[in-house]
């Protein structure tokens, strides 16, 4: 797919087993890349779709994920919707869960700082090699080159979505034409999974997306709406 | 027949005044719609007096009442509803209501040129002693009303933080979060500068 992956491990640990822990999580990412991608026409998603594989028959990952964006379709009113292209399209959750599972499974073995980003999914722990939280730029939706907020925290998720990506528009399910009224949203969490998919459901809503987000439990979000103005949680935590 | 209408807000006792003032060669009269505690603004412009002294009619709160009949009644009832019309700020400039003997100092206050994203705002309001008697918008740009109801619409069910404009900030990161779905964004975005830095 392309996605660009940063991985910063900041423990104090002997390189070997920063390289090993760094593979760990890249072997796992392609793995999730080549069952999950809906780019490749042999991926699992993919012969899932097409009816050539039984729900039973799919893998206990694929089944957790169709679970998952199941639960998410309820929670959102049914604009986070992993069939909103037509055909199954888990990736709104999926690459947030993946990235999630990485990080849950680098503080198992042992890093308790580290800062993931898989294609702009944020998820960190712990402290910079600094010694200080780490710090989130939140990228300004006019200018990739810079942010319109920073975050800072040791325990946070935060998804941004948004519509500024060519070729990513986030469509209205119910529609099916491109959501208009919010041009970026970020979610702020500790599972980036649904922090993603939360993101994604409100830009996905549009107007009524600021309310929806402000009776989250247990999340912060920031929003950018079409006319440029920034509204944000009064928690959130900014550095 | 003209009627215009002004809405004052925020004024320092926190109290809403909106005044009905209507002129025209042919019929003059003054409604006063005062839902709290606010004075009433000085009516009777010059001209044809008023049949009832000025007081004009008990409008009440909504303006969903027409008005009684007058001595110009053929040209009633009033083109627009009040009710209609009270997200309206925009003005022609209305008469100055002054009268009576001993009146205060008038003076005139014009505010400042404020910028939004649909164009710009400016507003000249007129004080008889402390009170706010006239408010003209002698800059307003064509979007307002509607974007102040969409706005409206967001901030009322809305405990965030909101109305801010969005700017650029930001330095010594460690990590961007915002989609880059595509290899090409990522060349041309500030995590790539991040982790080319790293």
């Amino acid at each position: 797919m392309g996605t660009a992956i940063s991985l910063d491990l900041a423990d104090d640990l002997p390189r070997a087993e920063l390289d090993e822990l760094a593979d760990e999580v890249f072997r796992w990412l392609r793995e999730v890349d080549a069952r999950f991608s809906t780019y490749r026409a042999d991926s699992e998603v993919c012969r899932f779709d097409r009816g050539e594989l039984l729900l039973s028959e799919a893998s206990a990952d694929l089944r957790l994920v169709l679970e998952r964006c199941a639960d998410l379709w309820g929670a959102t009113d049914g604009f986070f919707d992993g069939y909103a292209t037509g055909g199954l399209d888990p990736s709104g959750y999926v690459k947030g869960w993946a990235a999630q599972v990485a990080s849950d499974r680098l503080l198992a073995a042992g890093s308790t700082n580290h800062c993931l980003n898989a294609g702009g999914d944020v998820r960190v722990r712990g402290l910079s090699a600094s010694g200080r939280p780490w710090r989130v730029g939140v990228r300004h939706p006019w200018d990739p080159m810079a942010t319109c907020l920073v975050l800072t925290g040791s325990d946070l998720a935060v998804a941004t979505s948004g519509g500024y990506e060519r070729g990513h528009h986030v469509l209205d399910p119910r529609r099916g034409t491109p959501a208009r009224g919010l041009r970026s949203v970020t979610v702020v969490g500790t599972d980036l999974g649904l922090a993603d998919a939360y993101a994604t459901a409100a830009v996905a809503m549009g107007a009524a997306g600021p309310a929806w987000l402000d009776r989250l439990t247990d999340h912060h979000h920031a929003i950018v709406t079409d006319d440029g103005r920034l509204l944000h949680s009064t928690d959130l935590p900014l550095a | 027949m003209r009627r215009a209408l002004l809405a004052i807000t925020g004024l320092a006792a926190s109290t809403t005044a909106m005044v009905v003032l209507k002129s025209g060669p042919g019929a003059s009269q003054v409604a006063q719609e005062l839902p709290a505690a606010g004075q009433p603004v000085a009516p009777a412009p010059d001209g044809p007096a008023p049949t009832d002294g000025g007081a004009g009619p008990e409008a009440s709160p909504s303006g969903a009442a027409s008005p009684r009949p007058r001595r110009s009644a053929t040209r009633a009832p009033a083109t627009r509803p009040t009710a209609g019309a009270t997200s309206g700020a925009r003005l022609p400039s209305a008469p100055r209501t002054s009268s009576a003997p001993a009146r205060p100092t008038t003076r005139t206050v014009t505010g400042p040129v404020v910028e939004n994203e649909y164009g710009n705002v400016q507003v000249r309001i007129t004080l008889s002693g402390s009170r706010i008697v006239d408010a003209v918008a002698l800059e307003l740009p064509e979007e307002t009303a509607q974007s102040d109801q969409r706005s409206q619409q967001v901030d009322d069910r809305y405990s965030g933080t909101s109305g801010l404009v969005v700017q650029q900030q930001g330095a010594d990161l460690d990590t961007v979060s915002g989609a880059t779905a595509t290899s090409t964004s990522y060349r041309q975005s500030l995590q790539a500068a991040i982790d080319r830095a790293n």
